[in-house]
């Protein structure tokens, strides 16, 4: 195989000083929340290992998580594209199409074999035999299949990736899933988020293409540097939280003070998500910095954990998990009473008896 | 009326009711701080100030109760291992226990007047049982909510897999939530039939969890299981 | 006559799959399909959920026109809830929807279309020196100089400028030959290069385009940080019904929107109004030109019969779309119906919609005859009435999984096929400026608004530098593409003069985002019915949500691309990407380059056509 381009081989041929490449390593090393102790290692991770090819699919999907991508800032998604991985299929970006298109698919999985990077976007239909997403004449779950087989790592974008998204939300028409039950052995990291956070995103596969390693992941396969926290525990909130200070509704006194959105059902308390610390845009906001409510959009289920304007769902008239309680305590309690006014007849018919019988019953 | 005599069985050992007491008093503690975490009470004072009403006090209340709680099952554990009255648990492997059990629900449902003694009743025992099984699901599930503030330290690490279990951790919350309401209508129901069987047949019993013994008018049925 | 298939299409939203019959002798295009194959069952999704989270589903409908679907839908519960949303939330929402046209625009024309026009490896013949001054020549004939009215000015001088020196271009250049020559050619892989079409332009604007290309990638998204601000994110801002959750206060720093706030906001909306005024214009019209005196003014299809538009931009704010209210004072009148625009706006037919033709059972429906999908009787269905029933049926030859060709005698794709009066209608930006174009023609619009006075110059500026009629050069490809433009300058200029508006409404004291009135579900009617409007960047978008019992009863979307991409209609014909394909000459049959060139002209979005 020809020898392939490292990112400093490429920064070399296109005339960027060594001064210019180490700072971009430096804006890396601070994203990926590392050290700078680490700058070192990811230099000489960035001169040493050639460019990472990455191919790029889409099962069933919005886009939102690659017009996300392509949000990113550091890395500039455009830096990132065109100089530090090789994208050789991308349905988005790339300019080819149709037959040419999957035939150079078919060729990079080849020449790559076990080399490259498989990101993928969208769930898998499995109904019908995964005839609901189609895609040059396959169904979606076939080029998943061909694609994982001799992938490096995989990498699955946003919560349709991680866990089937919208369209696994209840009445789940078409059976999506999350990817992991038809990748076979390869690493699978999970990056959830409808959509993830830009830098999230491109932060990943900037680990995997420095390091040559999936970054450290947690015990649902996350990076633990972008999934470590719970909103909730990370949000500039969270003092309001504390001191008991929430908007009741929105746009009230409390809600233009910045409180807590807690009852007007924030599921930060439950997030794991860079939400409250990197944030979106650099910092710049997030659902509940701008007002909303989060509803946990990186989080399997989220679809169908009730109404995102309730912490508790509510079942029609009978109302919230607390009404159901009261009423049920408030049933119990007359069973009791009713039970017990009856158990004093039984004593006294029985006592009599006893009376007249002279003797225990039993 | 006619004399009864009785005979004194000491079943409950120290530990067991100190535990017992513990557990009524952090049970309250816990609902009550539960439930205002769940809802919350406005203060609507315009500068975030620690009120007695603020979150963190009644998160904090909440927790160290449950811990509490949780310490004092050691004196349970105590209980069970020193002391055969600590034992009464429901004996589903003996044929028995079924016929009893519906003996005894025919009583509870004012069919017949009487049902046999016993130290303890079958239902009774399933009724704790049951209790128990609740309280561990509490257990379990606000423990995998708190340390999960961490997901790296050992806490998570015992409790986190719960949250993957019951498929996030809006589910654990919810849940949580559920069970705190079930384990206060056991609570309304024990109470009730406690005092109901004092009542009934006037055999000490509340003053057992006080005392630890029951004073009986007949050879209960599970005698036995005290030898 | 040779069979050309195109699966997938690239560079769009979504799977699509194209198929045409072409002469081989005469590059004629004889016949066309064209197939969304992929599809999620959103609408059936929405089926009991809280009407308040509708938005957040709904806009799951697709991430690219993000925003597009939840502002229509917390417009339809609105309609149905009978709510009115306070002013600013209207100028809120209304600077949250320019900024996606405005962004959504440019980085189509230049990362989803660009490619069709200019390559990389031409632009490796380019002189950085005459490419340089190419830039200087197009910003100086090109340029379009139209504002809107301008009651805040911000800016000192105009910001990013487009480069225009040798080194500069000489770098682009090493980058695209460093690209080249590493044999990884990443997004450039295995394009037809070598299509006639890419000898069309000289050199030196495929540098030029390559050049702006990667600018355009830099900055598209330094545009939407309105979104960021008022909504928390992009993609998927979040909305809530009622207005806006993104609080206004003056005296708190922790509030979503204070002055601090409104700073970054203007900032990008300034930006968005430079970008299109000094890069994408310019560079359309210099392109657009070479083009059309190339003699490539076909591809217009449908757009020559029928276009359809909701009109846009609510003023101030509105009650009840279903009673007429969100026609009442519109920006951009262009509400209506034009036929025959081909043989001249004077000749063409225009209809005004009406609140009645969306409220009468054959005003709006949907047909499935050639779409997997099944119907209860065989009758095309108004949306309130819809149903989403999937059917699939296989493909004519190959297997339900390994297809070979589609049938277009049968079922052929999980589109419906959307219908005005029983009629298919193309939409769009050139939909919308065929119809103002049209009703000013007739004298039907009386005193226009800033936004429509500005239509009617970009028309004529544009009918200057390419010395052609409207008629002529609007229901075209090229015509398609720069409609797309104008409309990106147009809503560059929407987008500030919202901003002043808000910033004005804020200055008089009214601070409020949100009416809660109604927010609890107990105040609203037992059962009740709702449509929300809004012209997208892909054009007219209409959900149709049916609330019952304080839940969603029935939720269906009619969406741009389903307008345009859909089925056939045994009655009423073909849709815009079947007419337009047929209307567009393929010089090479195996290598399909003005096929989808023209089916990128409409920037289809699969998602969103079958959701
Ligand atoms: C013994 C161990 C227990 C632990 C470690 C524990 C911990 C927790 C935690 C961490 C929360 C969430 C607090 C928050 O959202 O900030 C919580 C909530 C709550 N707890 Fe407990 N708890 C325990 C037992 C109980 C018991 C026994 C009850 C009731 C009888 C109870 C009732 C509640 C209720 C009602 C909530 C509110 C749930 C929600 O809606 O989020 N807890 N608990
Ligand atoms: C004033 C209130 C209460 C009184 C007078 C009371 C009394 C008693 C008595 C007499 C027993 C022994 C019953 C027997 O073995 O036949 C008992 C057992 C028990 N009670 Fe209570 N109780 C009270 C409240 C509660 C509450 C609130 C809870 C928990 C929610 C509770 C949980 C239990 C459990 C689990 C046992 C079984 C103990 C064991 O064998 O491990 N009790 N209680
Ligand atoms: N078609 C469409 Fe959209 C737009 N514009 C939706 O309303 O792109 Ni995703
Ligand atoms: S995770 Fe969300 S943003 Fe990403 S593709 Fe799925 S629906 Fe779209
Ligand atoms: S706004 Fe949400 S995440 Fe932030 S502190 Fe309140 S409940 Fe927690
Ligand atoms: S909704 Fe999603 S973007 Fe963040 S604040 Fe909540 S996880
Ligand atoms: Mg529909």
């Amino acid at each position: 195989m020809e020898k392939r381009e490292s990112l400093w081989d490429r920064c070399l041929k296109q005339g960027i000083s060594r001064r210019n490449f180490i700072k971009s390593c430096v804006t890396l090393t601070s994203l990926m929340g590392l050290s700078t102790e680490c700058l070192t290692k990811v230099v000489e991770a960035a001169e040493a290992k050639p460019l990472p090819v990455v191919i790029w699919i889409h099962g069933h999907e919005c886009t939102g998580c690659d017009e996300s991508f392509i949000r990113s800032a550091s890395p500039l998604a455009g830096d990132l594209v065109l100089s530090q991985i090789d994208l050789e299929y991308d349905h988005l970006l790339s300019a080819a199409c149709g037959e040419p298109f999957e035939r150079h698919l078919d060729e990079t999985i080849q020449k790559y074999k076990g080399q490259y990077i498989l990101a993928v976007e969208g769930a898998v239909s499995t109904k019908d035999n995964g005839i609901f997403c189609m895609s040059g004449g396959h169904t979606f779950t076939h080029l998943l299949q061909k694609a994982a087989k001799d992938a490096a790592a995989i990498i699955a974008y946003g919560t349709c990736a991680v866990a089937g998204g919208i369209q696994a939300a209840s009445p789940n028409p078409t059976g999506s899933s999350g990817i992991s039950m038809f990748t076979g052995g390869a690493p699978v990291i999970n990056v959830p988020g409808c959509p993830p956070i830009p830098e999230v995103m491109t932060g990943v596969v900037m680990h995997v293409a420095l390091f040559g390693t999936p970054p450290p992941l947690d015990g649902n396969g996350r990076p633990k540097q972008f999934y470590g926290n719970r909103i909730h525990d990370t949000c500039y909130r969270r003092p309001f939280f504390d001191a008991g200070l929430f908007a009741e509704n929105y746009d009230d006194a409390g809600a233009k003070a910045g409180w807590c959105l807690y009852k007007l059902g924030c599921r930060g308390p439950e997030t794991y998500n860079s939400c409250g610390n990197l944030r979106w845009y650099q910092g710049m906001s997030y659902p509940i910095q701008s007002g909303a409510a989060c509803i946990g959009c990186s989080n399997p289920h989220f679809w169908d954990e009730g109404s995102f304007s309730d912490r508790l769902p509510k079942y029609d008239k009978i109302g919230d998990a607390d009404k159901i309680g009261i009423g049920l305590g408030v049933l119990t309690t007359a069973g009791v009473a009713a039970h017990a006014v009856a158990s004093v007849v039984q004593k006294s018919k029985r006592d009599i008896e006893e009376v007249e019988n002279g003797g225990a019953g039993e | 009326m006619k004399e009864v005599k009785r005979k004194e069985y000491y079943l409950f050992s120290p530990f067991l009711r100190i535990f017992h007491w513990i557990m009524v008093a952090m049970i309250v503690i816990l609902f009550v701080t539960g439930l205002l975490i769940a809802k919350p009470v406005q203060v609507m004072t315009p500068e975030p100030t620690y009120t007695l009403t603020s979150m963190d006090l009644v998160r904090d209340i909440h927790f160290v109760a449950a811990f509490i709680f949780c310490a004092s099952f050691i004196l349970r554990i105590y209980g069970f291992i020193i002391n055969k009255g600590d034992r009464l648990f429901p004996r589903v492997w003996e044929g028995h226990f079924y016929e009893e059990t519906v003996d005894v629900a025919l009583h509870y449902m004012l069919i017949k007047p009487h049902h046999a003694s016993f130290l303890r009743n079958p239902l009774a025992r399933c009724s704790y049982a049951a209790l128990y099984a609740l309280v561990l699901v509490e257990v379990l599930t606000g423990f995998a909510m708190y340390y999960m503030n961490d997901p790296n330290s050992t806490g998570a690490f015992l409790f986190g897999w719960v949250n993957t279990v019951l498929g996030g951790e809006m589910m654990t919350h919810l849940i949580h939530h559920y069970v705190a309401w079930g384990i206060i209508l056991f609570a309304i129901g024990h109470v009730y039939m406690v005092i109901r069987a004092e009542f009934m047949e006037g055999e000490s019993e509340v003053s057992s969890m006080f005392a630890g013994s029951k004073i009986l008018a007949h050879t209960p049925k599970d005698a036995n299981e005290l030898e | 006559m040779a069979h050309v298939t195109v699966d997938p299409v690239t560079r769009i939203e979504g799977h699509l799959r194209v198929e045409v019959q072409v002469d081989e002798g005469s590059g004629t295009v004889t016949d066309a399909l064209s197939s969304g194959t992929a599809w999620r069952g959103l609408e059936l999704v929405m089926k009991d959920r809280d009407p308040r989270d509708a938005w957040a589903y709904i806009q799951r409908i697709c991430g690219v026109c993000t925003t597009a679907h939840a502002l229509c839908s917390v417009r339809a519960v609105e309609d149905a809830l009978g709510i009115t949303i306070p002013k600013n939330a209207n100028y809120i929402r209304n600077i949250m929807a320019a900024t996606l046209t405005v962004q959504d625009h440019i980085v189509h024309f230049y990362h989803l279309h660009a490619l069709d026009w200019v390559s990389p490896v031409e632009a490796l013949n380019a002189d950085p020196v005459a490419t340089a001054n190419l830039q200087n020549t197009i910003l100086a004939t090109y340029k379009l100089p139209l504002t809107g009215p301008t009651a805040t000015n911000t800016e000192a001088y105009p910001h990013d400028f487009p480069a225009a020196t040798p080194q500069y271009f000489d770098g682009i250049k090493a980058k695209v030959k460093a690209i080249v020559d590493s044999g990884q050619l990443g997004i450039f892989s295995a394009q037809w290069w070598d299509h006639p079409d890419y000898k069309i332009l000289p050199p030196e604007v495929h540098l030029l385009a390559v050049a702006h290309y990667l600018e355009m990638l830099d900055k598209q998204r330094e545009l939407v940080t309105p979104h960021v601000i008022f909504g928390g994110k992009n993609p998927h801002p979040h909305y809530v019904v009622g207005g806006m959750p993104c609080s206004i206060s003056l005296t708190d720093g922790n509030a979503p929107v204070n002055t601090a706030r409104l700073a970054i906001v203007d900032r990008a909306v300034n930006m968005g109004r430079t970008l299109v005024n000094n890069y994408y214009l310019p560079d359309l019209l210099a392109i657009g030109n070479i083009y059309v005196k190339a003699g490539k003014t076909d591809g217009g299809g449908l757009a020559k019969t029928r276009v359809l538009a909701f009109g846009a931009y609510p003023m101030d704010t509105y009650t009840r779309t279903s009673d007429g209210g969100f026609f009442k004072d519109l920006l951009i009148r262009c509400n209506g119906v034009v036929e025959n625009f081909g043989a001249g706006a004077w000749n063409a037919e225009y209809s005004e919609l009406k609140a009645e033709d969306l409220t009468s059972p054959d005003g709006f429906t949907e047909g499935v005859q050639h779409a997997w999908y099944e119907y209860p009787a065989d009758k095309d269905l108004h949306p309130w009435e819809g149903v989403t029933e999937p059917k699939f049926t296989g493909p004519k030859e190959g297997t339900p999984t390994e297809w070979k060709t589609l049938n277009e005698q049968g079922k052929y794709s999980w589109l419906k096929t959307p219908k005005w009066k029983g009629k298919v209608c193309e939409v769009g930006p050139l939909a919308r400026y065929i119809i103002i174009y049209t009703k000013y023609v007739k004298g039907l619009l009386g005193d226009l608004t800033w936004a429509e006075k500005m239509m009617i110059d970009q028309i004529q500026a544009v009918s200057n530098v390419l010395g052609l009629a409207p008629e002529v050069w609007l229901p075209t490809m090229v015509g398609r593409t720069a409609a797309r433009g104008l409309d990106c300058q147009l809503n560059a200029e929407i987008n500030k003069f919202y901003f002043d508006k808000l910033i004005a409404n804020i200055k008089s004291g009214d601070l409020s985002v949100m009416n809660s009135e109604k927010w609890y579900p107990e105040t609203w009617p037992k059962e009740c019915k709702g449509v929300g409007l809004y012209e997208a960047p892909r054009g007219a978008l209409s959900h149709w949500v049916h609330i019952k019992d304080g839940k969603t009863h029935n939720y269906q979307c009619i969406v741009p691309t389903t307008w345009n991409s859909c089925p056939r209609d045994d009655k009423a014909g073909q849709g815009a990407y079947e007419l337009a394909m047929m209307d567009t000459h393929v010089a090479v049959p195996d290598k399909p380059l003005e096929i989808v060139k023209v089916i990128r002209s409409f920037d289809p979005c699969m998602a969103c056509a079958t959701h």
